[in-house]
């Protein structure tokens, strides 16, 4: 059934591939500068080194699907933002993968009842402006650059095609390889914790991991998107919104990598930290705005004369569109899916107020006088929780999704085996492990309490109120190594549920 | 070594890009020194034909038409590697463009020497004088539409400056052209040698105008190769 369900994700890993190459190489292959199956090959080979040697590590994977807590659910979140691309692909426009994906889990949100993290939401949704601003920027002001650099070199026009050639190439391969790292999990990463494979020894010489296995088959359905449908978009971003020369061409792509690169680039992040010096936030910046960004940075530079608006405003209307279809389809499909096909799309977690959440709810520094409603109740919806304490007014949004986050019943059981088994174990140090280990067979019913548990040790320490970028880095990284654990030691039993329940 | 035996030596296709630009580079290079060399040995011809030395004369005819025949292979294999290399896709159309109507100043420059070595005109002293300002104008030209194109590849900047140039001296070929096809109608002579002598200036001329078609279409592609 697992095979069944990692379908949609390699669906949703052809629809980025068929979304790459034009984002990569679209302006080069217009220009004629690149051929198509020369971008292609090395979109392929690089997203592909991307994916498989960078693609997030094994930690951390889950990626924005990550709260999709049912593999039915996350099928069809990937499927519902798979078809969406799809369909604004056929119509020859880019659109971006990450927001499509964000459109449809929030589908999955509203369908399991869960209360939606509007930070987030906000935080996405700035990037979508911020990258298309930031990106027109930096192709303008790297117009007036290169102008001035070719004025003043003297370079022969046939040099100068050559190097263009070249610097194509190199940073085309760097994006392709950024892309593949920052989107992988996107594809495969649900699927990380329960990935069915087995360790694979390769001739005696190295052993494939699970998680590798993983991804090697999400960068190959990436591969399949930009050699079987990558050409849609070619000429959409080199050629119809703006004529492109060799030379903007190389101006977008740089600009994109820039922006990736100092926006997404943890490596830098934690380089500028180490160093002590300020660092750029690292946000979710989408590549497809990105390209679409640069290209009109080169337009406005160039006087802002000759810009298809229509097919930008075809554009436009589909960034919106995308989300919101998939949004629309994800709750359609999940209705289905549950209805019709009877699977699991949710966990159908229970959140309880009884006395051990009470006591952590108030140990968090809350008053728990105002949960006096709620006390010794079970709730199958995080949403209708959220709505009776919203009513009282006795908390802030962010607060109410905390206590909701302590209330939940979660059961896991510590089995590192298990990790071990998955190839999951490498992203952890050497004293986390220990620690680990020494937990292991212990059953804990909410997330908290596994995490009180681990961070008593040295190894876990979270930062109470991080003062520097330094710690708050520090934190995230623990963080994405809980919830990953989490995953990875979720034992649902049915009865145990049932039990606590009644418990209080 | 002849340009098409460099083709066969080098392999074609599995030459790498940088000595395939570097080999082109070198083709085209090559090609204008041709151009600016046939302007210059026009000169020297004229110079040659009204002084009366008609041997050293022919050994000039006989060096432009090497001349022209050396471009014609240079210019062909610059612009069979440009498209069987790909190279410059966005701007190869134009530097063909460029190459072909270069080449074509070349062909008149020959055909108009020529003309002189098959109908040997008697050009009387008095227009001696006008006759050879006529030719440095028109020569002039020339040479400055090898430096606007050789700018068109390396200093775009300067490529304006250079037009400028080459149109100033068209003019200057137009008028002195007018003055001395009026004087050769002036003249108390034949009409016939009125005629065959104003067909021969008219030759002069039409180099300089030659120069200028190719200035137009440069000034052109070279507002298309601006950033």
């Amino acid at each position: 059934m697992i095979f069944f369900y990692l379908l949609s994700g390699l669906f949703l890993g052809w629809s980025l591939g068929a979304n790459s190459t034009g984002n990569v190489f679209g302006a080069a292959v217009a220009t004629r500068m690149v051929r198509f199956k020369t971008a292609a090959l090395i979109v392929s080979i690089f997203i592909f080194l991307g994916a498989v040697l960078e693609g997030s590590g094994p930690v951390g994977t889950l990626g924005r699907l990550g709260s999709v807590d049912a593999l039915g659910g996350a099928f069809t979140v990937s499927l519902a933002a798979a078809l969406s691309i799809f369909v604004i692909v056929r119509m020859g426009i880019p659109v971006s993968t990450s927001q499509t994906v964000v459109g449809a889990i929030i589908g999955w949100n509203f369908f399991a009842g869960k209360v939606m993290d509007f930070h987030s939401l906000i935080t996405v949704f700035g990037s979508w402006i911020f990258a298309f601003v930031l990106a027109a920027l930096i192709a303008f002001v790297l117009f007036f650059i290169f102008r001035a650099m070719l004025n003043r070199s003297k370079i022969h026009l046939l040099e100068q095609d050559m190097l263009t050639r070249y610097a194509l190439v190199v940073v085309g391969a760097f994006a392709a390889f950024s892309l593949g790292a920052n989107n992988i999990a996107n594809v495969v990463g649900v699927f990380v914790p329960v990935t069915p494979f087995k360790p694979l020894n390769i001739a005696g010489l190295f052993i494939l991991e699970p998680v590798t296995q993983l991804y090697i088959i999400g960068a190959i359905s990436v591969v399949v998107g930009v050699y079987t449908y990558g050409h849609k978009l070619v000429y959409t971003v080199g050629k119809d919104i703006f004529q492109l020369s060799p030379v903007t061409a190389l101006a977008v792509l740089l600009a994109q990598a820039i922006v990736l690169f100092l926006f997404a680039s943890r490596g830098l992040h934690n380089f500028l930290v180490s160093l002590g010096l300020p660092t750029f936030p690292l946000v979710s910046i989408s590549f497809t705005h990105l390209t679409i960004g640069a290209v009109m940075g080169i337009a406005l530079a160039k006087g802002g004369k000759n810009v298809n608006y229509r097919i930008l405003a075809r554009i436009s209307v589909s960034w919106i569109a995308a989300p919101v279809m998939a949004f629309l389809l994800s709750f359609i499909l999940l209705f289905v899916m549950q209805n019709v096909f009877e699977q699991k799309v949710h966990e159908g977690l229970k959140y309880v107020f009884n006395r051990h959440t009470l006591a952590e709810i108030t140990r968090k520094g809350y008053d728990i006088n105002a949960l006096s409603t709620v006390n010794g109740r079970t709730f199958d919806r995080e949403q209708t929780i959220f709505n009776e304490l919203n009513t009282q007014g006795h908390y802030q949004r962010d607060e109410l999704i905390d206590i909701i986050r302590i209330t939940e019943i979660y059961p896991m059981e510590v089995n590192t085996k298990l990790l071990t088994a998955k190839g999951l174990h490498k992203g952890f140090t050497r004293s986390q492990w220990e620690s680990l280990l020494e937990l292991e067979g212990k059953k804990y019913r909410h997330k908290w309490q596994l995490k009180a548990a681990l961070v008593s040790h040295e190894a876990w320490l979270l930062h109470e109120s991080p003062q520097n970028e330094q710690q708050k880095n520090h934190n995230r990284g623990i963080q994405s190594k809980l919830e990953l654990l989490y995953r990875s030691f979720y034992t649902p039993q049915k009865k145990e549920i049932r039990r606590l329940a009644t418990l209080h | 070594m002849r340009p098409q035996q460099i083709i066969a030596k080098n392999g074609d296709k599995n030459m790498a890009l940088l000595k395939t630009t570097r080999f082109v580079g070198a083709q085209i290079d090559n090609f204008l020194d041709l151009v600016s060399d046939s302007a210059t040995l026009f000169q020297l011809g004229m110079e040659d034909y009204l002084l009366g030395r008609i041997s050293q004369f022919e050994e000039r005819l006989d060096q432009i038409r090497e001349v022209e025949n050396k471009a014609d292979d240079l210019r062909i294999t610059a612009e069979r590697y440009l498209y069987e290399h790909t190279l410059i896709p966005e701007n190869r159309g134009d530097v063909l463009a460029i190459l072909e109507n270069t080449d074509e100043v070349v062909d008149n420059i020959k055909d108009s020497l020529m003309n002189f070595s098959i109908e040997m005109p008697v050009i009387p002293e008095d227009l001696h004088d006008l006759w050879m300002q006529t030719t440095k104008a028109s020569v002039a030209a020339v040479e400055h539409l090898v430096m606007a194109v050789r700018s068109f590849f390396r200093d775009i900047a300067a490529v304006n400056n250079y037009i400028h140039k080459v149109y100033f001296f068209e003019r200057e070929a137009d008028q002195l052209g007018e003055k001395l096809r009026r004087l050769i109608f002036a003249m108390d002579d034949d009409l016939s040698h009125k005629i065959q002598l104003r067909y021969c200036a008219l030759h002069i001329e039409r180099i300089s105008d030659y120069a200028q078609n190719v200035c137009d279409r440069l000034a052109i592609y070279t507002i298309k190769r601006q950033l």
